[in-house]
């Protein structure tokens, strides 16, 4: 069997599913598995966030590490999901090494994926429909909704202007919230500016962070679970100094 | 009749079709949708009948660990994506708009009321869910077993 090609197909796998959202012990796991389906005694894989390092043994005792860096997050359930049933379906059928790669290469191509418009419409729905949990009326979600859109709008095209540093983004997103809460409010749309401009940070929320966070920790995977957890206190931080901002621009009008 | 409507009704179909909003963000299809928009309904509706306290807050993402694993189990898929987007209402935005504007207003009393309420409501929201994702992983090969 050709054991390079198997490392790259593992360690392409470990990769995707971080990237796509999945926890640290499930990357590891997976990857494990299908090493030890390949025949492999004892494989060892290392994942935290932003990086996966996969070392075997060959059965002639030749050690191959390969690691690899995962340079942006994000959180693609479907991808996950797909990933997670190839590398159980990996690990029943021992598809030859090839063929494996072959499978998981056109994986991101067969994933379905919403457009772009499909998303931005979902960053308008969620603060229109929260609004109401937080005590707002129909006027309220109307003016979350077009909050929404505009965040949405920034996060999805965006990424030239205001750059990927995810709490400046945050932040910037943040800002142009509660502004566009505080002028929608001035023009008569909308009861409360409080009630608009949480409705419209939920989408910024750092929920995941926090969640991932949490599962790490329960896991055992203390570093991940730290810096995750760093991630949402930061994220968290740059909404309140976003809202701030745009608090203060919209009172200077 | 009425006020359970409004009270309670409303807000679970409005949790709802926000979450099903956040499942367009996340990339989530098909019956994974309603599974995620069940669970916010579901969590919101144990916040507010426990009385929306931090330890409603608990008992909510307590019940939201315990449903999206059960619906993980049943179609075989991770559980992370149920989770992330049921808990999704529960965050507390407010806690850290209404800090932020405390804070900003020189208001350092209730500002650190704020903070630790908002710091309390994240605790509870990520031991809750884990809690019981931890119990029901220890259980389930029990509760296989008896069936």
């Amino acid at each position: 069997m050709d054991y390079d090609k198997l490392l790259n197909v593992s360690v392409e796998l470990g990769c995707r599913l971080m990237s796509s959202g999945a926890e640290i012990y499930r990357v590891e796991e997976s990857v494990r598995r299908l090493l030890q389906a390949y025949g492999l005694e004892s494989p060892e894989v290392f994942a935290i966030p932003n990086c996966v390092i996969v070392s075997i043994a060959t059965p002639e005792g030749h050690p191959i590490t390969r690691m690899r860096r995962i340079a942006g997050h994000g959180t693609n359930i479907e991808l996950l999901e797909q990933c997670n049933g190839l590398c159980r379906r990996l690990c029943a059928e021992r598809l030859p090494v090839d063929e494996a790669q072959e499978l998981l290469l056109a994986l991101a191509e067969h994933t379905p994926q919403y457009e772009n418009r499909k998303v931005l419409l979902g960053y308008g729905i969620a603060p229109a429909f929260f609004s109401p949990l937080f005590g707002g009326g129909v006027e309220d979600a109307l003016a979350a909704l077009i909050g929404g859109l505009a965040v949405g709008f920034c996060l999805l095209y965006g990424g030239r202007l205001i750059g990927t540093n995810s709490f400046f983004r945050t932040a910037i997103c943040s800002a142009v919230a509660s502004l566009l809460s505080l002028l929608l409010v001035r023009l008569g749309l909308g009861q409360s500016v409080d009630t608009v401009s949480i409705s419209v940070l939920m989408v910024l929320v750092p929920g995941v962070a926090l969640t991932n966070a949490m599962r790490e920790i329960m896991a055992g995977d203390i570093i991940s679970g730290l810096s995750r957890a760093a991630d949402s206190i930061l994220t968290a931080a740059a909404i309140a100094i976003g809202a701030a901002i745009g608090l203060a621009i919209g009172g200077i009008f | 009749m009425s006020a359970v409507w409004t009270e309670y009704i409303l807000p679970c179909v409005c949790s709802f079709v926000a979450c099903l909003g956040f499942t367009l963000v996340f990339n989530i299809h098909g019956v994974g949708k309603l599974i995620c928009g069940v669970g916010g309904a579901l969590g919101w509706l144990v916040y507010l009948l426990a009385g929306s306290t931090i330890l409603a807050a608990f008992l909510a993402s307590a019940a939201i660990g315990v449903y999206s694993e059960m619906m993980a189990r049943l179609r075989r898929c991770p559980v992370t994506g149920y989770l992330l987007v049921a808990l999704l209402p529960l965050v507390p935005g407010g806690g850290i708009y209404y800090a932020m504007s405390y804070c900003v207003a020189g208001d350092i009393q209730r500002f650190l009321d704020t903070l630790l309420h908002t710091f309390g409501m994240a605790a509870a929201l990520a031991v809750g869910a884990m809690m019981t994702a931890s119990l029901f992983r220890a259980a389930y090969p029990y509760l296989r077993r008896s069936k």
